[in-house]
């Protein structure tokens, strides 16, 4: 559903947010099933944890909802919902992240999670070895890869989610790159 | 061997992976890649993270859809909108902080709250008024309210 090549005779993303800012809510619910995915995607690389993700999402798009009347009609509305997104997803990251202090819980930081050497024999799975090294990049080089492969999104699109300019999200891309393949080897 | 050099063809290589470039700019990154380990390498680990990406689960739309519409509902009822709520919220939360160790609000501490809690009392217009209108209220609109007050305070705890 996410994954549809944009642009496929289907319902321009500007013509759903006009029609949610009149109170459609199949628009709106139809702007939730197109977006929910990369939106996950991004939480996720984030949070590196589906729960925290999950709720960073939704939260995403309920404010991005409540803020439609303000939504440029000439801006990219997943770009937009995506860097909306991001904010969340850092800010549940955070809080997460001083629950676990507060609890005084001595855990493995979640930005360093990763299997452990006996883990990683049974990780054999290509797959499983590539979200592992991604899950090792720094955040920027990770969104980076991420955002320009997954969701196709230009350097300058890019840019815009992870709160940088265009010529920075084109060398966290091509840094992440070569590093995941020195991790892959 | 391709007329593009490795830097032209590296840039392209995220749309080929994704299956999103056109048929000639694929077949000009495949060429290339035929002949160049690096490229070759490069097009393989991005075709693996484009197919590792993770999916949302299937139930996330559902979730967010519906939590939506409660917002909006909350948001946009012309009459006991949420400073309604919000006024009830604040006076239920009185009396269910004033119990032990009940930090979290869930529907259950409402219907308490609510069977026990004889001197609640909104208006229409969500101001404090001289008299209580629970009583007023169809079961339905009453089933409204709760899901409105879950809204803002749900069972996490995180408003
Ligand atoms: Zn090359």
């Amino acid at each position: 559903m996410t994954d549809e090549a944009p642009g496929a005779g289907r319902i321009p993303d500007s013509d759903l947010v006009e029609r949610g800012r009149t109170g459609d809510e199949s628009a709106l619910g139809a702007l939730v099933r197109r977006y929910q995915d990369a939106a996950f995607r991004v939480a996720v690389s984030i949070t590196k944890d589906d729960d925290t993700a999950l709720d960073a999402v939704q939260e995403a798009f309920l404010k991005a909802f409540r803020a439609l009347e303000g939504f440029r009609g000439d801006a990219s509305f997943r770009t937009w919902l995506l860097t909306i997104t991001a904010n969340e997803a850092r800010g549940a990251l955070r809080k997460a992240n001083r629950r676990r202090e507060t609890a005084l819980e001595l855990v493995e930081p979640i930005a360093s999670r990763g299997p452990d050497p006996a883990e990683r024999a049974v990780l054999a799975d290509e797959s499983e070895r590539a979200r592992t090294a991604l899950g090792k990049l720094p955040e920027k080089q990770r969104m980076s890869v991420t955002l320009r492969i997954e969701e196709g999104m230009s350097f300058r699109e890019v840019g815009e989610v992870i709160g940088s300019s265009e010529g920075a999200a084109r060398v966290n891309y091509f840094h992440g790159i070569r590093r995941l393949r020195e991790l892959m080897e | 061997m391709s007329t593009m050099d490795c830097a032209g063809i590296r840039e392209m290589i995220p749309e080929v992976a994704s299956g999103r470039a056109g048929q000639a700019g694929a077949a000009s990154v495949e060429a290339h890649a035929g002949s160049c380990e690096g490229c070759r390498a490069e097009l393989a680990l991005a075709r693996l993270v484009y197919q590792s990406r993770p999916q949302a689960p299937a139930e996330l739309a559902d979730r967010i859809i519906s939590t939506m519409r409660r917002d909006r509902r909350r948001l946009q009822r012309p009459w006991w909108g949420i400073s309604a709520a919000a006024v009830a919220a604040l006076a239920l939360g009185i009396g269910i902080t004033a119990r032990p160790a009940a930090d979290t609000l869930d529907l259950l501490d409402v219907e308490v709250a609510l069977e026990d809690e004889t001197e609640l009392w909104l208006s229409d217009d969500g101001v404090l008024a001289g008299a209580p209108v629970f009583d007023a209220l169809s079961d339905e609109a009453l089933a409204e309210l709760l899901d409105e007050l879950q809204a803002i305070a749900p069972p996490g705890g995180q408003a």
